[in-house]
């Protein structure tokens, strides 16, 4: 359906109109005047509501603010728009009631939205626009993105994009999805679960097929043939075992029995003692009376002979033995006698060198007394007189002396000089005589003293007579006794000979006597064990240690194979109940796992649902980028730029730099402008920066209103309708002037239907005159609104058709 | 004999509807004379164009006093007709600042400064002729580049987007999730958790 023009517009209780208002909206231009507060904005917003069932730029400040939307004091309203359309009046409808809006019939979602975005031009917005050149961001969170998404239908693709982006990373799925981290929880706790079930089920069916390899190996060694596959089903009977257990106590028993048997042989040999036993009795009745003949002519002598040595030798035990005694008292005696001698000797020695050391003492010390005469007759400093003689003697010329002056010629003893040297030569031998004499002194000295110690120590060894004559006694003692030993050796050895061999033969006897019972009765025992063994004959002629190897290795070969029999069929029988007890294992294992795989396998089934749908998510969300980055390019080409700077230039011809935008070169992820600002005349050559720092104030209104017409021509026209409210808050005169030209252009040459709200009067005023029917079929109507406390709103609707001009005459 | 600048400029607007009107011409009564005079047709049919010569122009167009006296006379006698007509002055050639604001409060002002034309009123490059152009834009028609892809009606961004979304993705899920953008990122997460959450139940449990 085409939309071709408001008609009129009634409006009742909506936001500041009081009352109900009924304006007629069929011009090519609606100028629409009131002072703030009077309802301007009012009346256009009801046109959104009527043609949509909301006010989007109210939505956006405020959720709730439906509540808002009918008049303070009124209990219902409505809004209703009429529109021309191909097929005739098209009625749009929406009612209020208190906090409830009630959207009759409405527009298309489409065209509602291109109402929205590209035809009314709502003053909240024209305040975004103003503040997006403010802020110098150009992130997709700023205010020039947030804008252009919205007029370019972005928001909702952004909202989709930033909304479905947790799905991207699992984290957040599970942080904002409840129930995922459950599901996924679930499952993750169960696999190790399974999978500890299933290796214990591996490992058991290890052990049952190690166990089946051994089974298989002992009931061969029982002598059954295993079925190949299940060796585990055989029958095993007990009483079989039990019988095996007996023989086997019943051998073990025999063994016993055996080895006591060969303990009792061990001791014997097999000579038949019986025979000699009376010949041993003969010879140890002999040997005794040889003893007893021996002990009558011996024993007294040998017996006080033993006394005497004991006397002489009391510390020592002598041996029984007679041989041993005799020569161990022969040593000790032969020891004492020598030291006895030595003792006696000595003594006599010593007394004769201490009667020789005290005659050379006496000597001694005469000669020493003689020397030191001799010393006393010497002066003793006749050496130092012969040398001061000497040297004088050389100052001596004549008889005169050099010392006393006087002339020795005077006493006629002969030349003074001869004197002198006769002197000093007797001088000089009687200090030669001195040294000799000292040397001899002290030599006598030395021995007188070495005879002193001598004679000392020889006094205190002095043996006194008695003590000798006491040692001579026990010399005499010690050498009869030795006589009487050596004179009784031949007795004293047979004596022993003769001990000895009573002793040997009384033994012999009795250790014979003793054999010869035990081995018959161990031949017995052996008999009796033969025959409880059913293979063992007994043996004759045999000897009982041969008899009993037979016997042994008999039970031992019995033993053996029984012990291997018991052995096999103790190790099948555990197999049998390992294998048992490891498949009803495993049989519970396979219980628990199927209960735990249906668990993982519902849980699993819930996340692959979800799982789907999160990748229907992501395919959205690429969806959404193709969908999003495609629109961007569409809509930032040179198109929209071009559009843009035809229209700032008419509004500001005087702007040296335009505001463009800088159009995404890539497909981008999300819309992330960035206006610039090239020249006018140069292009990207000189370009300046973003329109907020190269524009002024006026020239950024300006920007902002011509970039929202640009994008309400770039498109096809659904509705084409302008709404504007109030755009030229902050414009000059001049770019009033020039916008009211454009505003013209737009009405008069694109067929766009104009609505405009201004406050300012004279703006209004100038408006009505610009804005005036340039055609016939021109037609400009004003509304004027106004309010008061005490009544209801008031719309006048003023209608100025075309008048043809005539001002103007050629003179 | 008008100076190329001039003759420029009124090439341009004849070519974009705009006639001579014969100079002098009168309004109520009072005769007017100006180097050029033109008027627009049909929507422009109210358009009253005067271009000034400010640097060798007759009739006192290189007295900026002057100038501004003849356009208050001319804007007062249309006044008086009661004409509805729109009056916007080119000044052709540079002009002070301050003598186009004292302009600008009784009509519309357009400034030309010299741009390269040759004799015959021909912009010397496409670059003069569009400095000409971006000069006196307001008066002339604003054309709007053809689509790329032909008259047919562009779809929107959400229809782009049905589009766009491969075949296999559950149409319920699209169709909620696109219900719920209208109000935001976080009511699309809201919806898509919701929507997921509702198909995470695992049977058996409660």
């Amino acid at each position: 359906m085409k939309y071709a023009q408001l008609c009129s517009i009634d409006v009742a209780n909506f936001r500041s109109i009081r009352g109900h208002i009924h304006a007629p909206l069929d011009a090519k231009v609606v100028l629409v005047h009131g002072e703030n507060g009077a309802g301007k904005t009012s009346l256009l917003s009801a046109i959104e509501l009527a043609l949509t069932g909301r006010v989007d730029a109210l939505r956006r400040a405020d959720p709730d603010y439906q509540l808002q939307l009918l008049h303070k004091r009124a209990l219902s309203g409505y809004a209703e728009v009429s529109v021309s359309t191909e097929e005739g009046i098209e009625r749009f409808r929406t009612e209020l009631a208190e906090g409830k809006v009630s959207p009759g019939r409405v527009l298309d979602d489409e065209i509602a939205e291109f109402f929205g975005e590209r035809a009314y031009l709502p003053q909240s917005l024209l305040g975004q626009l103003l503040q997006i050149y403010q802020d110098a961001g150009s992130d997709s969170a700023s205010p020039l993105a947030r804008f252009v998404s919205s007029l370019l239908g972005l928001d909702r693709l952004d909202a989709l994009e930033a909304g479905l982006k947790p799905l991207a990373d699992v984290r957040n799925v599970r942080k904002v999805i409840d129930g995922w981290s459950t599901v996924e929880i679930e499952k993750g706790r169960l696999e190790p679960l399974i999978k500890d079930q299933w290796d214990a089920r591996k490992s058991l069916e290890h052990g049952v097929l190690a166990k089946r390899g051994e089974l298989r190996v002992a009931i061969e060694a029982l002598g059954i043939v295993p079925n190949p596959e299940i060796p585990e089903q055989v029958s095993i009977l007990a009483t079989d075992r039990e019988e095996d257990d007996a023989a086997l106590a019943r051998l073990t028993d025999q063994l016993r029995v055996l080895a006591s048997i060969r303990r009792d042989m061990a001791d014997q040999s097999d000579s038949d003692a019986s025979m000699v036993e009376s010949e041993l009795s003969d010879g140890a009745e002999r040997s005794t009376a040889a003893l007893r003949a021996w002990q009558e002519s011996y024993g007294d002598r040998s017996s006080d002979l033993r006394a005497r040595v004991e006397t002489l030798i009391p510390h020592v035990a002598f041996s029984p033995d007679l041989n041993l005694f005799r020569a161990e008292a022969l040593r000790l005696l032969a020891g004492e006698l020598a030291q006895s001698a030595d003792k006696a000797s000595r003594g006599r020695v010593d007394a004769r060198q201490l009667a020789e050391a005290q005659d050379q003492l006496v000597v001694a010390n005469e000669q020493l007394m003689t020397i030191d005469r001799e010393l006393s007759a010497i002066a003793s400093n006749s050496g130092s007189l012969s040398a001061a003689l000497a040297e004088i003697s050389s100052f001596i010329i004549d008889d005169v002396c050099p010392v006393c002056d006087r002339n020795y010629a005077e006493l006629d003893h002969g030349a003074l000089s001869d004197h002198v040297h006769a002197k000093t030569r007797s001088l000089s031998s009687s200090a030669d005589r001195l040294i000799a004499l000292g040397r001899s002194r002290s030599d006598q000295q030395a021995s007188i003293e070495r005879l002193q110690q001598s004679i000392g120590g020889l006094a205190s060894r002095q043996i006194d007579e008695e003590s000798l004559a006491a040692i001579d006694r026990r010399t005499t003692e010690v050498v009869d006794v030795q006589r009487a030993l050596d004179a009784l050796g031949p007795a004293l050895e047979s004596g022993q000979r003769l001990i000895e061999a009573d002793v040997a033969a009384r033994q012999r006897l009795t250790k014979t006597q003793q054999s010869s019972g035990r081995r018959l009765a161990i031949r017995g025992n052996l008999n009796e064990l033969a025959n409880s063994i059913s293979q063992i004959l007994p043996g004759e002629g045999e000897t009982i240690e041969a008899f009993a190897d037979r016997i042994e290795l008999a039970l031992t070969k019995e033993r053996d194979r029984l012990t291997v029999r018991i052995r096999n069929r103790a190790a099948a029988l555990e197999a049998i109940t390992a294998i048992r007890t490891a498949k009803s294992q495993m049989e519970q294992i396979d219980s628990v796992v199927s209960g735990y795989q249906a668990a993982w396998d519902r849980n699993e089934a819930a996340l692959q649902r979800a799982q789907a749908l999160r990748s229907d998510g992501l395919k959205i969300r690429d969806a959404v980028d193709a969908v999003r980055s495609s629109i961007i390019r569409r809509e930032f080409n040179d198109r929209l730029n071009r559009l843009w700077r035809d229209l700032f230039v008419r509004l500001a011809p005087g702007e040296e730099f335009v505001p463009a935008f800088r159009i995404p070169e890539a497909s981008t992820q999300r819309l992330q402008p960035k206006l610039y600002t090239p020249h006018r005349d140069l292009g990207d050559d000189v370009a300046g920066g973003t329109p907020g720092a190269m524009l002024s104030a006026g020239n950024l209104n300006t920007a902002a209103l011509t970039l929202f017409i640009a994008l309400h021509l770039s498109v096809p026209v659904q509705l084409p309708w302008l709404i504007l409210d109030d755009p030229v808050q902050s414009m000059d005169d001049i770019h009033i002037a020039h916008f009211a030209a454009l505003l013209r252009t737009l009405s008069k040459e694109h067929s766009r239907q104009v609505m405009i709200a201004v406050h300012d009067r004279q703006l209004f005023e100038y408006l009505r005159l610009e804005l005036s029917p340039a055609f016939s079929d021109d037609s400009l109507i004003t509304l004027e609104l106004n309010r008061s406390s005490r009544r209801d709103s008031q719309c006048i609707a003023t209608r100025h058709g075309f008048r043809e001009e005539t001002a103007l005459r050629v003179a | 004999m008008n100076s190329p600048l001039v003759v420029a400029i009124g090439n341009r607007l004849r070519t974009a509807g705009y006639d001579d009107v014969a100079t002098p011409f009168r309004v109520a009564s009072v005769s007017f004379d100006f180097t050029k005079a033109m008027r627009g047709s049909e929507g422009r049919g109210l358009d009253l164009v005067i271009v000034v010569d400010t640097t060798t122009g007759s009739f006192g167009d290189t007295d900026s006093t002057q100038v501004r006296r003849r356009i208050e006379a001319l804007s007062r006698a249309l006044d008086v007709a009661r004409s509805s007509l729109v009056l916007t002055v080119v000044l052709a050639g540079a002009a002070l600042a301050g003598d186009i604001e004292a302009l600008s409060e009784t009509c519309r002002v357009l400034i030309v400064e010299p741009i390269s034309v040759d004799l015959d009123g021909n912009p010397q490059d496409d670059k003069a002729r569009r400095q000409l152009e971006d000069r006196i834009r307001l008066l002339l028609p604003l054309e709007i580049p053809p689509r790329d892809d032909g008259q047919g009606n562009e779809p929107t961004a959400i229809e782009s987007l049905v589009a766009g979304v491969p075949d296999d993705v559950n149409k319920d899920f699209l169709k909620a999730l696109m219900a719920s953008s209208r109000l935001g990122d976080e009511a699309v997460t809201q919806e898509l958790a919701a929507f997921i959450g509702s198909r995470l139940y695992v049977e058996g449990d409660e």
